[in-house]
């Protein structure tokens, strides 16, 4: 197995090599105490603009009427309230729609992957005619724009009666995940010594029982990273969901809910802010606390070698 | 939340899955004997592997793609609002009509207006304006953000969480954000403007406007990821480098050329790729923010909205979805061949 | 128009089948009074007896109506299965764009079709392209609706739909604590009583300057319209057209009476706070601005024209039940019938007490529920003025054009009026040469 650079759409994962692990922030002098301060400064203002929007969100829901459209920058208005927060926690279907997201993302999520950890296998270890077209049509499906696939799949969905229930939505979400995945485990697997394998079926074991017993565990990272990204990205789709669920408010997920309260003639501002920092907030702390296996999926896999 | 409901939703999934589960386990046991029983294959293994994707993906992309041909050589819209089926060429009528007209979409892309007025160049042009701008603010701002990260620095972890805030937050959540705040007369951007004596332009109405907030939106939603791709590939680069070039009494800017600038190509073009298609894609931001649908601010793919699901020109529609996916085609392939990215992909 | 199409995120309709036009407007007009049953028991209120088939019936009817209108459409739906048990009725909200969607969709499927539909009057047009509603002429007495409601639903002499209301018209209301007691009579006046209330963050007058629907009033009260005789073919680019853009544009900005960039959430605010003296708006926000203003709200129609001396008409259109092409037999008996009853002058007072809107039942219109109360006259005068919306698919070609020339004169302030209207009528023709 040649170690050329990494053939990565999302760059794959790799094992942590002991070179990486020497490899740190540049300078470890300190720099001139003006210098730091400029830098100090530039950072401060990056991270205002940042979240400036936001806050702005966290004010309008705790405004105390519903008046989103105001000439006042105060984050925290006056008489703030969390009156939103309990309307929509405890009078609207948000609960029941964040319920309904969190049962379709995970559940896809873990179809998805398994698929993609199977086909990964059979395309990193197998020499097979149309394995170079096959990897290569993978590729070319992240060309596509969403809209183009859009028409087609909402009719083949009216023809199968897939509208209005969760078994279209589950379908898609299982499968459009799947080429984005099979690249970055490929990718990973691909770094992965066969030696391994191979001594495990000196040992007796068959070919599928060396890829579940000794690449899959030693694959945990990137699998894991597979997920999170398959996760992130069914939680926060909602194009195929508005096409596929229709008007069905009992199977909405999240943002089709959230979009509900903006779809209204005269937009819930109240409702609105706050479900979207009810939503936003564990997704922005899994985010966090993910972030670094994130930078190592989607770095590292192009540097090695 | 309502009980019945949860446990309906939650019956329904795993229903799904469930019928998922067996329609793969048959699959499989039929290749299984057919493979391996029967022909006794070399490459059973590979196969039974990637057959369930193979026909996942087959269903899901393949065969709309092939639906979405077929239906770029027929004149289906409104009025003629039937399924034309695969191939073309046997379900051509529709309720008595004529639907097949051959290349005719095709040309039209190039010759008639798209929408209202703005003819393919001009929304390409302006695709590709909003490519470029924001693929360079996203590589050059993320670039100058990690450099500044890479670095040893108090608070650094905060800032770092707080700058990646923009891509973690539902892009529902924060277009919702971003199109309320550039209101004219109530949004946050033109109050802060008005405070440093600014008279904050118009951003729905003036195309150049628009369009800057546009890129504006898309910049701040897309600096974050590009910087944290590139802080791991700063992070990998192993120190003992630029030690040794200090040794060699290389200036910092040397170092950056020859050492940082080098070492960062391999994360950096694929990221450049990936970012380029991504922005060329982009449907959201454009869309979002161009409220008033001025033609000035459109770009290919919310112009391929608009054609397929405002104006219901199917034939048309498909056509120009083509058109899209060459275009983006030939680039890659064109970039992929001057940088080598993408070697290994046939080892 | 595509006023509420705006208000949607956009992102949320990728996917949906979106036209461009819409309606609706409706939702939100009244929210302070939930809608009870009616008490359909009375004898003069009964459905006809004769000959009503026997069997089961179970009809699907989709609504536009949301929360709460939406229980008033049920309570009536319980009130008919009291008078005929054999026939229960489930009622399904869907958004208006929805609506429009899902149903033109049922060319592609005819079974998903509901057995009726409450909608409003352009969704003919699409409807009609697809094919997936039917004639109702010869089906059902249509004398019983005041003549204009009706209209809006006949196309080429053919009656595609029954109203249930009347309405959607654009109107001037304004704020007596600072316009004064009485409507402006015509533009000068609204001029001078708007500069008169405009001062820093005050303005005069505002309005949803980034819609054509807001410029379709004046073509009447500049003496043109939309389309040809033929009632198909685009007349955008007239001198009378420019007349009106060239209004619009001086009172944004030669009298400077209107903010500087104001949609319709702007516009609404700005009139609700007491920034803004007069709005230009529908009547579904008759509830929501006599909820907020009370006895300081005054309504009316749209002052006639100074320069031309004629009356500004607005697009009137209002609910209405249309029947998908599938129903026949026993079938189209029970929902001829379910839809006479329920808009039986009974019932449409009921749906006045209930809705705040105009009956499109003749009789019922005349009820002194109607005449007695000062808002719905004003509104009732207004309505009067109107002209039918036209339905034909042609219509959202004409709105989507005016869109982009309105825009251009309100919101970059192009005075080169010829050029706009130029403009426009190109893109209404190519728009209407790929219908």
């Amino acid at each position: 197995m040649s170690q050329t650079t990494v053939p990565t759409v999302q760059p794959a994962a790799a094992v942590a090599t002991p070179r990486a692990k020497t490899a740190g922030s540049y300078g470890d002098r300190r720099d001139p105490p003006l210098k730091t301060a400029v830098i100090h400064a530039t950072l401060l203002l990056a991270a205002l603009i940042a979240i400036l929007p936001v806050l702005r969100v966290f004010s309008v829901s705790v405004r105390p009427n519903d008046r989103l459209l105001s000439r006042n920058l105060n984050i925290f208005p006056e008489e703030a309230t969390l009156a939103s927060y309990g309307h929509v926690l405890f009078e609207t279907d948000f609960p029941q729609w964040l319920f309904n997201s969190l049962l379709i993302t995970v559940g896809t999520s873990l179809v998805g992957l398994i698929f993609a950890a199977t086909s990964a296998y059979g395309f990193s270890r197998f020499k097979f005619p149309g394995r170079g077209v096959g990897l290569t049509a993978l590729l070319a499906t992240q060309l596509i724009p969403a809209t183009m696939l859009l028409v087609p799949i909402f009719i083949l969905a009216i023809q199968l009666d897939l509208i209005g229930t969760y078994r279209g939505l589950v379908i898609a979400y299982s499968v459009t995940s799947v080429p984005f995945s099979i690249w970055i485990l490929k990718g990973y697997y691909d770094t992965v010594p066969i030696e391994l394998e191979e001594a495990a079926r000196i040992d007796g074991c068959s070919q599928l029982e060396a890829f579940v017993r000794v690449l899959l565990p030693l694959s945990t990272p990137a699998l894991a990273i597979v997920f999170l990204f398959n996760f992130l990205a069914a939680w926060n789709e909602f194009v195929l969901a508005r096409v596929l669920i229709g008007s069905q408010t009992d199977l909405f997920t999240w943002p089709l809910g959230i979009l509900r309260f903006q779809a209204q003639f005269q937009t819930q501002w109240g409702d609105l802010a706050a479900a979207s920092v009810l939503v936003s907030i564990p997704i922005v702390a899994l985010f966090l606390y993910s972030s670094k296996w994130l930078i190592n999926g989607v770095t590292l896999g192009g540097v090695k070698g | 939340m309502d009980v019945d409901r949860s446990v309906a939703a939650l019956s329904e999934v795993i229903f799904t899955l469930a019928v998922f589960a067996v329609g793969v386990a048959i699959l499989e046991g039929v290749l299984y004997l057919v493979l391996v029983r029967w022909l006794k294959a070399r490459l059973a293994l590979p196969i039974l592997l990637i057959a369930p994707a193979f026909i996942g993906l087959t269903a899901l992309i393949f065969y709309p793609l092939l639906w979405e041909l077929n239906v770029s050589f027929t004149n289906m819209n409104l009025s003629r609002l039937c399924d034309p089926g695969i191939p073309a060429g046997i379900f051509t009528e529709c309720r008595g009509q004529n639907m097949f007209i051959g290349l005719e979409n095709y040309i039209n892309v190039f010759t008639r207006p798209v929408l209202q007025a703005a003819g393919f160049f001009q929304i390409f042009w302006q695709t590709i304006l909003w490519t470029a701008i924001n693929v360079f603010f996203h590589v050059g701002l993320g670039l100058g953000l990690a450099l500044l990260l890479n670095r040893h620095l108090r608070l650094k972890g905060v800032y770092r969480a707080l700058i990646v805030l923009p891509w973690a937050i539902p892009q529902i959540v924060s277009l919702a954000i971003w199109r309320t705040e550039l209101n004219s007369e109530f949004g946050m951007v033109n109050q802060l403007l008005a405070l440093v004596g600014v008279d904050g332009p118009t951003w729905m109405t003036d195309p150049f406007w628009n369009f800057f907030a546009m890129i504006m939106v898309n910049v701040w939603l897309g600096v974050p990821f590009m910087m944290v791709i590139l802080l791991g590939g700063l992070q990998s680069i192993p120190t003992d480098l630029y030690e040794a070039a200090e040794i060699d009494g290389a200036s910092s800017r040397q170092s950056f050329r020859f050492i940082t600038l080098p070492l960062l190509r391999p994360v950096m073009v694929p990221a450049v790729i990936l970012g380029t298609v991504w922005t060329f894609n982009n449907f959201n931001v454009p869309f979002v923010i161009n409220q008033l649908e001025l033609e000035t601010s459109d770009t290919l793919v919310t112009g391929l909205f608009r054609a397929a699901f405002q104006y219901n020109r199917y034939g048309f529609a498909g056509a120009y979805a083509f058109v899209i996916f060459a275009i983006l085609l030939v680039f890659v392939i064109f970039y992929v061949r001057r940088s080598g990215a993408l070697r290994g992909a046939d080892e | 128009m595509t006023r509420k199409f705006h208000h949607l995120l956009p992102i949320l309709v990728v996917g949906s089948l979106i036209l461009g036009a819409c309606s609706g407007g409706e939702i939100g007009a009244d929210d302070s009074e939930e809608p009870t049953p009616t008490d359909g028991g009375d004898e003069s209120a009964a459905p006809t007896t004769a000959a009503f088939p026997e069997g089961d019936f179970e009809l699907e009817l989709w609504t536009k109506e949301g929360d709460p209108q939406i229980a008033y459409v049920e309570a009536l739906a319980e009130a008919y299965s009291a008078e005929r048990p054999n026939v229960t009725i489930s009622v399904i909200n869907k958004d208006v764009e929805l609506l429009r969607e899902d149903l033109v969709n049922t060319a592609l499927s005819p079974e998903a079709a509901p057995e009726l539909v409450w909608t409003v009057a352009d969704h003919i047009g699409p409807f009609t392209s697809a094919g997936v509603i039917q004639e109702l002429d010869g089906q059902i007495d249509t004398s019983i609706y005041e003549a204009g409601a009706l209209s809006a639903v006949q196309v080429d002499g053919t009656t595609w739909g029954i109203p249930i209301s009347n309405g959607n018209q654009l109107m001037l209301y304004w704020n007596k604590s600072l316009a004064g007691e009485e409507a402006p009579a015509d533009t000068d006046e609204l001029i001078a009583t708007a500069q008169e209330n405009t001062e820093g963050d005050n303005f005069g007058l505002v309005f949803n300057e980034t819609e054509s629907f807001w410029l379709t009033p004046w073509l009447a009260g500049f003496d043109t319209a939309v389309f040809a005789e033929d009632g198909t073919t685009p007349t955008l680019d007239t001198p009378e057209m420019q007349a009106a853009l060239e209004f619009l544009y001086d009172l944004k900005y030669t009298e400077e009476v209107m903010p500087g960039e104001c949609a319709y959430d702007c516009a609404n605010e700005l009139f609700l706070t007491g920034s803004a003296a007069m709005i230009v708006n529908g009547d579904w926000e008759l509830g929501n601005y006599a909820g907020e203003l009370g006895d300081d709200l005054g309504v009316g129609p749209l002052p006639t024209v100074s320069s031309t001396g004629s009356d500004p008409a607005p697009y009137t259109a209002g609910a209405f039940y249309m029947v998908p092409s599938a129903i026949e037999g026993d079938m189209l008996t029970v929902v001829l019938d379910f839809m006479a009853w329920s808009t039986n002058a009974e019932n449409q007072i009921q749906m006045v007490e209930e809705l705040r809107r105009l009956p499109a039942n003749a009789e019922a219109l005349e009820d002194p529920i109607v005449t007695d109360d000062p808002l719905l006259a004003g509104a009732a005068e207004a309505v009067q003025k109107g002209t039918p919306q036209p339905t034909n698919v042609e219509m959202r070609c004409v709105f989507d054009a005016m869109n982009t020339g309105i825009r251009d004169v309100l919101g970059a302030g192009n005075d080169d009026f010829a050029a706009v209207t130029a403009a426009m009528q190109e893109a209404a023709d190519n728009c209407v040469a790929t219908l």
